[in-house]
């Protein structure tokens, strides 16, 4: 679907859809009812070994529809938007309703409290990632692969090159009257080169990037150079002995730690004191030079959208204002439960009900460049990659299975592997001294270089 | 508004008929395509979360729909349709085709043959079929209740019953065809203890692929409930792990997740073929422990990970990967499996239609030994024990790998001592399995709890051991 035109009567399509099931709702016996419909399209490569492995084309389509009756919840979704179907739907919404608890919080913004918000500004669209044809896609990743092979000798395979496009648009009506459509693109790249180290073992390095607009992309080479350059730094990775030092986060590594906190920042774990914050609003969490952003309004911003899951506008929220806990954020329900205004964070699919969550998450970027950082550590460990498994979001301890490098005179000198890095997100915060200048976007959170004053890092 | 009648699943083979699967599979190698296949799959899942004393959300999801791929070498195209209208499933069939750039297609099979597997287990009365919501909901109001009532310094309790009913149908350019039903049910419990301004959580699920009497029989709510509640208050005034590497026990049951993660993902077929993994090279040799014997099997009972076939059609089986030390046999899909000569295992899965069957474990686990399992404990001056572990990931390629440790115990002298909290526990799978060394008698197979994620495809697995003793593993932690 590349034309505008056609676009415009698909997403009349959905609200039509999204129109009716809310309707049908409301007959069924819903008091309050909210119809979530999206529509999306993707065209994705795999490429191995210097030929294409897989091509998959996606479209997918699904409403969701959210009831309150007699002041309690049902949740019901399909992919299947026929109108008996919508019927069986609604029927099936208001039954699931009448079995959960009724709470007076349950309820559905009205489009004077949801707040008015086109979204043009925010540039989520470009025609020009739809009208790339699949050729163009296949070429991008066959050449990601061969830059990456031809990077260096010990770089003899892939696990892998991706090149994924595609479009997606979301309508949600309520029985208030409300109804938001927006529609966005994304394009994404990324190669995870192998690097052959000593005795049969192997290194991997990973890079990639998603962006909503195609000239946002940067050139394939400069990221196949990239994940190639990381598989070859690892090479020859070992262990270090235990010791407690100054820590350097490479921006993967802060992004995912700042992932990791943003759910103690939700109300809901709050008001239920399953958070680590819980009790810490307006106090000092954090070093002053650490600024904490969810912003749903960057524009281009992958995590951007008009409205958040519920239709609320989006806007930007400051989590932590130079080192203080500044806000919790809210969907609807929490924050009648709290008492204060929702926070636009209200974040879903179809098929899911609405949770809090963000958009673009960010820490504010400093002064200082990632290589003066690593000069201020002076001797400790710089850690750029980790495992999956580490985080305990009640208490915010931090234990990761980390690689890196050792650094020694404040020089990075020998690669580093086998270690766990571990601290507690408090801790850590308060011990935030240095913040780079290298924030950067290729998702939708970001990170400058960190420098953590003392972490514990074990090995052999 | 009853289950029993209301989630009965609708017979797919009305919705695609064997002429129209045929047609499909005709069009998906119209440009030269080797091998295509449709996969057709209506699927019904059904939640009920309760938290703060009350029950927050029920709610109910169905969806149905076909894929199609078409395979020529090892290249692959692949393309889907929500629902069954057949115009749809022609479009995709179209799709997928286009991997092949020929002029000249490959026809349609001949005729099917149905695949006629045993079944690993029967189900009398599907407990996600069986019990009507009212039932569910007093499942999930007996596990809050009992969670609370555990013990004072509980707070909050989330409690999730999650089931779903699943059939589909799959048929291939060989002639193969092939239709099951699988049903799932899980229990999770969480527990929030709080003393003074400490905060700890414990979790617990149980399930599987189970009868409605399961939660009478087997593993009641209460029983699930103070397992969660257990671990929260133990957690209070545990202390951190002492950083090192040094022994560590693990728990029979998930403890299994580390054999799964740490040398499973490298036994998968797409990784040997490609010879990215370390196992493509290592047929016959040692690989693991003298008296370690590691499995995959789809055909335990009532676990999550069990099928009569798999999302290709291929029979469940029982394969050895490792007897004894030595490295056996490898797991393989349709699409590996054929690339490289071998038989296929039953190891082809996919998340659901809109997914590209990929190779994947079942119920991986290590066989039993002869060890008492006390004694594993019995011989250690200083370690850790670690009762349950949390979630893990390995990266097949390098072999990193590391493990949360959720509830776990010094080993002072050959004696269990303090509660440890925050544990991780990471290594390099290549050598993982060489450092057992000591192997219990007591195995137990966790259906109850995995799911696992690979190449954005999340598939239920259970995973298993008895009590099992490591050398050495580094310890993560901030106490040194």
């Amino acid at each position: 679907m590349n034309d505008p035109a056609a676009e415009a009567m698909a997403s009349a399509g959905l609200e039509a859809v999204a129109a009716s099931a809310v309707e049908r709702a409301r007959r069924a016996g819903a008091d309050h009812a909210e119809a979530c419909v999206q529509s999306s399209r993707s065209f994705s490569v795999e490429v191995n070994g210097g030929k294409v492995e897989t091509l998959k084309q996606s479209a997918t389509r699904g409403v969701g529809l959210r009831v309150i009756a007699g002041g309690a919840v049902g949740f019901v979704s399909s992919n299947d938007l026929g109108p008996e179907r919508l019927d069986d739907l609604a029927r099936r919404a208001v039954a699931l309703a009448r079995l959960s608890t009724p709470d007076p919080a349950n309820a559905l913004p009205a489009p004077a409290e949801a707040g008015e918000s086109a979204g043009a500004d925010l540039a989520l669209f470009d025609p020009a990632v739809l009208e790339l044809p699949a050729e163009k896609k296949i070429e991008l990743a066959l050449e990601l692969e061969r830059v990456a092979l031809a990077h260096d000798p010990r770089i003899r395979r892939t696990d892998g090159a991706h090149v994924t496009g595609g479009s997606g648009t979301t309508v949600l009506a309520n029985s208030h009257g409300l109804t938001r459509t927006s529609s966005g693109t994304a394009m994404s790249a990324y190669v995870v080169p192998l690097a052959d180290d000593r005795d049969g073992r192997q290194q991997t390095g990973a890079y990639g990037l998603t962006k909503r607009w195609l000239t946002e992309l940067p050139p394939m080479e400069a990221i196949a150079r990239e994940a190639a350059r990381r598989a070859v730094s690892r090479i020859g990775a070992r262990p270090v002995p235990t010791a407690r030092v100054p820590v350097v986060m490479h921006p993967d590594v802060a992004e995912s730690w700042i992932s990791e906190m943003l759910d103690a920042f939700s109300g809901e774990s709050v008001i239920k004191s399953s958070s680590w914050l819980t009790g810490k609003l307006g106090e000092t969490i954090a070093s002053s030079l650490v600024t904490l952003v969810d912003d749903g309004r960057l524009a281009r911003g992958v995590g951007s959208a008009p409205h958040d899951g519920e239709g609320m506008r989006t806007r930007r929220n400051v989590l932590i204002d130079r080192g203080r806990c500044a806000m919790y954020l809210y969907d609807v329900y929490h924050a009648r439960r709290a008492g204060t205004e929702p926070t636009g964070s209200a974040v879903r699919s179809y098929s899911s009900i609405p949770g809090i969550g963000s958009h673009n998450l960010y820490l504010e970027p400093g002064s200082e460049t990632p290589e003066a950082i690593v000069r201020k550590a002076g001797r400790g460990f710089f850690m750029d990659d980790q495992g999956s498994f580490g985080f305990n979001s009640v208490t915010g301890d931090y234990s990761f299975q980390a690689q890196g490098f050792w650094i020694e005179g404040g020089e990075k000198v020998f690669p580093v592997d086998g270690v766990t890095v571990a601290s507690n997100s408090l801790d850590m915060l308060r011990n935030v001294i240095a913040v780079g200048n290298d924030l950067r976007w290729e998702g939708s959170v970001a990170s400058p270089t960190l420098l953590i004053a003392e972490m514990t890092v074990s090995g052999g | 508004m009853n289950t029993a009648s209301n989630l009965a699943l609708p017979d797919l083979e009305t919705a695609l008929p064997q002429e129209l699967a045929a047609e499909l599979i005709e069009i998906a190698r119209s440009k030269g395509a080797e091998f295509a296949e449709v996969f057709g799959e209506h699927s019904v899942h059904t939640s009920f979360a309760y938290e703060e004393n009350r029950l927050k959300t029920s709610a109910y999801s169905v969806n149905q729909g076909l894929g199609v791929r078409a395979v020529i070498g090892d290249q692959t195209g692949y393309a889907y349709a929500d629902g069954f209208s057949p115009d749809d499933l022609r479009e995709a069939a179209r799709v997928a085709a286009r991997i092949a750039r020929g002029a000249a297609g490959n026809g349609k099979p001949r005729a099917f043959r149905v695949v006629d597997a045993p079944w690993p287990f029967r189900l009398e009365r599907p407990a996600p079929l069986a019990l009507d919501e009212a039932g569910k909901i007093a499942l999930v109001e007996r596990a809050n209740h009992a969670a609370r009532g555990h013990d004072a310094r509980i707070h909050e309790v989330w409690v999730t019953l999650a089931d779903s009913s699943k059939s589909f149908v799959v048929a291939n350019s060989d002639g193969l065809w092939a239709a099951d039903r699988q049903f799932l049910t899980r229990l999770t419990v969480s527990a929030l203890a709080i003393q003074g301004a400490e905060r700890q959580e414990g979790y617990s699920t149980g399930g599987g692929s189970v009868e409605a009497g399961y939660f009478e029989s087997e593993r009641n709510p209460e029983e699930i409930a103070n397992e969660a509640a257990a671990t929260a208050v133990t957690l209070l005034g545990a202390r951190e792990p002492e950083a090192g590497a040094y022994p560590v026990v693990v728990s029979p049951g998930w403890g299994g997740v580390m054999v799964h993660e740490c040398f499973g993902h490298s036994m998968e077929g797409d990784t040997i073929r490609k010879q990215t993994s370390i196992r493509a090279r290592q047929m016959g040799q040692l690989v693991a422990s003298k008296g370690v014997t590691i499995v995959d099997s789809g055909i335990v009972p009532h676990s999550r990970g069990s099928f009569r076939v798999d999302d290709e059609g291929t029979p469940a089986q029982r394969t050895v990967l490792v007897e004894d030390g030595i490295l056996t046999g490898y797991l393989w899909d349709l699409l590996n499996a054929r690339l490289t000569g071998n038989r296929p295992t039953g190891n082809g899965r996919r998340s659901s239609y809109r997914d590209v069957p990929i190779c994947r474990m079942t119920n991986t686990y290590i066989e039993a030994g002869t060890h008492p399992p006390q004694d594993l404990i019995a011989d250690v001056k200083r370690g850790l024990y670690c009762k349950s572990l949390g979630g893990g990931s390995v990266n097949p390629a390098d072999g990193n790998f590391s493990f949360q440790v959720t509830e776990a115990y010094r080993i002072v002298n050959g004696k269990l001592a303090e509660p440890v909290r925050n544990a991780t526990l990471t290594g390099n799978g290549n050598d993982a399995m060489l450092k057992i060394d000591a192997v219990a008698n007591d195995l137990e197979i966790d259906g109850s709890t995995g799911s696992c994620g690979k190449d954005g495809q999340w598939k239920p697995v259970g995973v298993g051991q008895p009590t099992v003793r490591f050398r050495a593993i580094t310890v993560g932690g901030t106490s040194t």
